[in-house]
């Protein structure tokens, strides 16, 4: 997918419409100007979600009271849509060539990976962080494995405060066994299939891993929670047994002890856990190595390539990391990097599209371009 | 001070507890209520009266009728092997309107959701295992009940759970299939219909 062009009106500070070139993007500024603000307005456009924020709202520009981020998206040589998501008080709306399109259809539109500090959890943080890695990647390769996500938070809400009245002493064991059957019932089916489906992505993932960029090893395994406890491969079987043997203890923690909420993905370096062991260099180095197999295992099932968004890469990646990850790009993704140092940079003065942004508008500087090309 | 004179800022708050209804909707209505001639009005209330004076719950299958029990329970020409189980009344008239089905209904007026705070106690089931005896139902033996509750985590909880109510009774008990919207093109299928539909496929 080629992002050709994006316009954002009362997105944070931005405002305005930028063309972008294919292949790498450099968008460079002083702090404060609005780089990232950029990237985040084509998060928006990709996913009608924020990278920085759960409540959309806090987007809008102080003082109005709607957002609205457009852009357009070529696929291939012929297709070329018009994307737009309008954010207000309490809503937002997704369009594909202005007319209003549910979600579910609009995100498939356009695939972005990014890389910013929030991400690095997924590599130094708690669990969630990477099972929403995982997820994010596998919904990409079956939409409807979303729907299936959806079911079974609810199914555990529902559960959860079943066990929390049981734990308050209200009900009867025999009565919460009861009623806690039927959920159980609806875990085990929704269960198997968020199994099968992390496992499938996670070993395409691994398989995908570019071990040559920074020299690292990595890989990287799905841990799931009930590992040791029986045979995953019947897994069915499996859950439905320990939902049945932790009952107790479910009851008593008040809390869904088992289930793929509880599961993991374990990044090994070499031999080590990079969590409690990487440098903080190498969880980098890891993450990137990690978007890079998301990118790839995307293409290989898509034939397209998702877009990429790197915020700040020069304060979280040392100047030859930066040039081996562009060498590689070159010709694969349109990447999207902010800098506050564009001279990090030059060696792509020919290849890379430069733009300033000041003061929420972005220009691009063309005169660098035609100074060197 | 109020907006409105004392009489308008009532009707208006009024207007407003009725679900899906915020200021302004509420604003229009009374507005629109004052406009209209006070006959038409005086319809609009006798109806609201009449509904809540006429109408009662099937002691047989709780479903809303003017009559007790209702003509779904007491039409000789009804199915009295089978029986169709709904969350709302509104359910029943879906499954009615296919015209093809002629068995029983039962209506539970709900489903399960601990969040929401409803148990099986607040469904109306005390009434459904009563109802499945031959000496209850005109002699009749039942062969099958259908479940037809959403097809949401709570509908799918709900049926669980009666099914398991069921079992001891060795009734068959069946779940209405998910698949295919007739009459749709398959491009407009969402994802999880078409796997559903995919999974429940058929010999031809």
């Amino acid at each position: 997918m080629f992002l050709r062009s994006i316009r954002a009106h009362d997105f944070r500070n931005l405002e305005g419409e930028i063309q972008w070139g294919q292949g790498i993007n450099v968008i460079y500024g002083n702090n404060g100007q609005g780089k990232t603000n950029w990237l985040e307005a084509m998060h928006l456009l990709a996913h009608a979600k924020s990278f920085r924020t759960r409540h959309l709202h806090e987007a809008i520009t102080f003082g109005k009271s709607a957002a609205s981020v457009s852009g357009h998206v070529a696929q291939g040589n012929e297709i070329e849509r018009e994307l737009q998501v309008d954010i207000r008080a309490n809503t937002r709306q997704t369009l594909v060539n202005r007319k209003r399109e549910p979600l579910a259809h609009y995100a498939a539109q356009l695939h972005a990976v990014w890389f910013t500090a929030d991400e690095l959890e997924v590599v130094r943080g708690g669990p969630e962080a990477r099972r929403s890695f995982i997820d994010r990647g596998a919904i990409s390769l079956h939409p409807s494995y979303a729907q299936a996500l959806g079911s079974y938070s609810k199914v555990i809400k529902q559960k959860k405060r079943l066990l929390q009245q049981a734990g308050e002493g209200r009900l009867k064991f025999a009565e919460v066994v009861e009623l806690l059957e039927p959920w159980n019932q609806q875990l085990v089916s929704l269960s198997a299939q968020i199994h099968r489906s992390r496992t499938e992505y996670v070993n395409l993932l691994n398989d995908a891993l570019e071990h040559s960029l920074f020299g690292d090893t990595l890989s990287i395994r799905y841990v799931s929670s009930l590992e040791g406890k029986g045979d995953l491969n019947n897994y069915e079987e499996l859950i439905a047994q320990r939902l049945q043997i932790r009952m107790q203890a479910e009851v008593f923690a008040g809390a869904c002890l088992i289930g793929p909420h509880r599961d993991d993905l374990s990044v090994l370096f070499g031999d080590r856990n990079l969590r409690s062991f990487g440098s903080s260099g190498q969880q980098r180095s890891a993450l990137i190595t990690l978007d890079l197999a998301a990118i790839s295992v995307y293409h290989s099932q898509h034939q397209d390539y998702p877009i990429f968004l790197i915020d700040d890469v020069d304060a979280e990646l040392d100047g030859i990391r930066i040039e081996r990850l562009l060498e590689y790009l070159d010709g694969r993704t349109q990447t999207f990097v902010t800098t506050s140092k564009k001279n990090h940079f030059e060696r792509f003065n020919q290849r890379a599209h430069f733009y300033e942004v000041s003061a929420g508008q972005a220009r691009e500087d063309i005169v660098l371009r035609a100074a060197i090309g | 001070m109020l907006d409105y004179a004392e009489p308008v800022t009532k009707l208006i708050d009024e207007f407003k507890r009725l679900p899906s209804i915020g200021q302004k909707s509420a604003q229009r209505l009374a507005f629109h209520i004052l406009r209209t001639p006070a006959a038409e009005v005086e319809r609009f209330i006798e109806a609201l009266r009449e509904v809540k004076q006429r109408i009662t719950e099937c002691s047989v299958c709780n479903n809303l009728t003017d009559v007790n029990p209702c003509r779904f329970c007491t039409l000789p020409s009804r199915d009295h092997s089978l029986i169709c189980i709904v969350e709302q009344p509104y359910d029943l008239v879906a499954v009615e309107k296919t015209r093809s089905y002629k068995g029983l209904y039962h209506v539970l007026h709900g489903s399960l959701s601990p969040i929401r705070g409803i148990r099986p106690s607040d469904l109306r089931l005390e009434n459904l295992l009563p109802r499945l005896k031959p000496e209850n139902n005109e002699g009749v033996e039942m062969q099958e009940v259908i479940l037809a509750t959403n097809p949401n985590t709570e509908g799918e909880a709900t049926a669980n759970y009666i099914s398991r109510l069921l079992k001891p009774l060795g009734l068959r008990v069946t779940r209405l299939a998910m698949g295919m919207p007739v009459g749709s093109d398959l491009e407009y299928v969402d994802e999880v219909t078409m796997d559903k539909a995919l999974t429940n496929r058929h010999e031809m």
